[in-house]
């Protein structure tokens, strides 16, 4: 029995459709209710329905097996895990984010406010990669409002079109790193559940192969 | 004041009863094991100077508890077991001839990064061999934490056995050093095999130096990993640990543990402090490996004393979580008797004298003390679980005699 944990929503979707097209049976998934726990013993698996951020820590704590979550969350979390394959959907790119006047001055701003929904990865790319210190200020939730209102200087947040932003007068300043969902493995598992994950594993990765395949034809 | 008077500080708990004795059982057990095989018990204490863990940058210091001395002096909690034993090997029993086998089983104090089911203070045991460095004390380390957890009763059991000299060999023979190698050695300990392939690139790797790169994170055997690779190297470096391994293996195989053993050489973590053969011991039921070991030949000459180490913990909190959840070994100690006795001369001393035979039987005995009559002491025992109640009364010396069959 394989337990997966999985992010509530449009990522959940994508990867039962993955699942089904890479030879699983998530019938049992599909099942139309609340329940967060869904299992079908026939199929070996067993399904955990998750807050995304809940994702790595239900598979590090070897709650759930394997995990289906974005790299943003596994960034933000920082858990120790096997990440083993890029999922390809769900992509999209961490950013800092501003007025467009910023752009290139970024570093001359004394005492610079950073508002963001992810404390961590703001921190360490300041930190770690600029080598700076900044005020991070942490929001839940629409955060391109703080440079609008004074809140804050610049933002760190993941950007799909860019439509929010440019709506709101701000633009893409600095690319911090390509997310896209990933597949994640619990170390224990990985070790005395092989015979079952490495076979899912391996389907997985050539049904991705098989979809890039086609993609490439239809181009 | 006095909020927190009712409640334990994070990531600390009370252990209750029965959770009790399982610890001390495994506690027990554990000790019987690694005395007979001559590795002799220390205790170091609970508070070290701060310089004990900096000097060797051994832990992240946001990772340890700490608090000053009268002096101002940083001090931290004992945070593991082998830089204490490393401190002492090096000073206090400097004059001491090698090899030198020592064991502990303590309780360790970790702030983790991150929250969770986690606890912060918990119990490990665990062994080192000082100043031998080859293939059979490697082995032996190994085969003792094997041993360890199949007499706690944890027989489901798989141990990754890496080589962390494979990896640098590597990085050697292809020219790759400082950052990206500390990134590639990242990212093959967390099997992501998504960012190595982009690494390879950048790093511009041949074709056939890629594809072993990649290899390394997902290869679970033992003697087909071992002659699967030595093909693809030619570094002495990684051949000479391939062999390590082929040795390590061979002595593993005379313990009879071989199927406990798979290799996993893409386990690279504390890679400043493990310098050969690493290892992790994992069991069903709990979600982080329960046996951590390795060689670590610089620890002890942070300590000014040249000598080659390998060890392995083996986490006694994690142990129980997981027999507990397997259901297995469980120690059942409940009292086997209870003995009352009604007021009267004559009839305390009766029954004092009545429970120290009993115990010196080897029985768990409660003399009461509140009192209780005949028939409140039977109920009592009755919802205690206690099998056997003897009540002494005036003028019943056949009572006595009872005890005595018994």
């Amino acid at each position: 029995m394989i337990t997966i944990a999985l992010s509530k929503g449009r990522l959940a979707d994508q990867t039962l459709e993955l699942l089904e097209t890479a030879g699983y049976d998530c019938s049992s998934a599909r099942e139309d209710s609340r329940k967060l726990v869904l299992e079908d013993a026939a199929a070996g698996l067993r399904f955990i329905m998750a807050k995304p951020a809940d994702v790595p820590t239900y598979v590090e704590y070897g709650a759930a097996d394997i995990g289906v979550v974005g790299k943003d969350t596994l960034m933000e979390e920082n858990r120790q895990l096997y990440e083993v394959i890029d999922l390809g959907f769900g992509a999209c790119r961490m950013c800092v984010c501003g007025p467009e006047r910023l752009r290139g001055s970024l570093d001359r701003i004394p005492n610079k406010r950073v508002a963001s929904k992810y404390p961590n990865i703001t921190r360490a790319y300041f930190e770690k990669t600029k080598r700076e210190s900044v005020e991070i200020i942490k929001l839940n939730g629409s955060v391109e409002l703080a440079p609008l209102v004074g809140l804050a200087e610049v933002i760190v947040d993941i950007v799909e079109s860019g439509r929010t932003l440019r709506e709101n007068g701000l633009d893409v300043l600095e690319v911090i790193a390509d997310i896209s969902a990933r597949l994640v493995v619990n170390r224990v598992a990985m070790k005395m559940k092989s015979g079952e994950i490495m076979p899912m594993l391996e389907a997985i990765r050539a049904q991705l192969g098989k979809d890039k395949e086609e993609r490439g034809q239809a181009l | 004041m006095g909020n927190y008077r009712f409640h334990t500080p994070d990531g600390v708990s009370d252990m209750l009863p029965e959770v009790c004795a399982t610890k001390r059982g495994i506690e027990s057990k554990l000790r019987n094991l690694f005395d007979a095989s001559g590795y002799q018990e220390i205790e170091t204490p609970g508070i070290e100077f701060f310089d004990v863990y900096a000097g060797g940058n051994f832990v992240a210091q946001e990772n340890m508890y700490k608090l000053t001395d009268q002096e101002g002096r940083i001090l931290v909690l004992r945070y593991d077991g082998t830089v204490p034993a490393a401190r002492l090997v090096a000073t206090v029993l400097k004059d001491h001839a090698l090899p030198l086998r020592l064991s502990y089983i303590e309780n360790m104090y970790r702030f983790r990064e991150s929250g969770g089911g986690k606890q912060r203070e918990f119990a490990q045991a665990g062994i080192e061999l000082m100043g031998v460095s080859n293939a059979q004390a490697d082995a032996e380390v190994i085969a003792t934490s094997i041993a360890a957890a199949l007499e706690i009763g944890l027989s489901d059991l798989q141990v990754a056995v890496g080589q962390v000299d494979f990896f640098l060999g590597l990085m050697e023979e292809w020219g790759i050093g400082g950052e990206d190698a500390e990134l590639i050695s990242k990212l093959v300990d967390q099997k992501d095999s998504v960012m190595l392939e982009k690494m390879a690139d950048r790093m511009n790797l041949s074709p056939e130096n890629k594809e072993t790169l990649l290899m390394i994170p997902t290869l679970f055997g033992t003697y087909d990993t071992i002659d699967l690779l030595e093909k693809r190297v030619t570094g002495a470096r990684a051949k000479a640990a391939l062999t390590d391994l082929r040795e390590i293996l061979d002595t593993l195989k005379d313990y009879g543990y071989t199927k406990y053993i798979s290799l996993d050489l893409g386990m690279l973590r504390s890679l400043e402090y493990y310098t050969g053969m690493i290892f992790k011991g994992f069991t069903r039921e709990v979600g982080f490996p329960i046996i951590s070991g390795g060689r670590y030949d610089k620890v002890v000459s942070v300590f000014g004393r040249d000598v080659p180490a390998v060890g392995f913990s083996i986490g006694i909190t994690l142990c129980i979580t997981a027999l507990h959840r397997q259901e297995w070994g469980r120690e059942r100690r409940s009292t086997d008797v209870v003995i009352g006795y009604d007021a009267g001369p004559g009839l305390r001393k009766k029954a004092i004298r009545a429970a120290r035979e009993l115990r010196k039987k080897k029985m768990r005995v409660i003399l009461d003390c509140a009192g209780k009559d005949e028939k409140t002491l039977g109920e009592y025992a009755k919802s205690n679980g206690i099998g056997q109640v003897i009540f002494i009364k005036a003028n019943d010396s056949c009572l006595e005699g009872e005890t005595e069959e018994k």
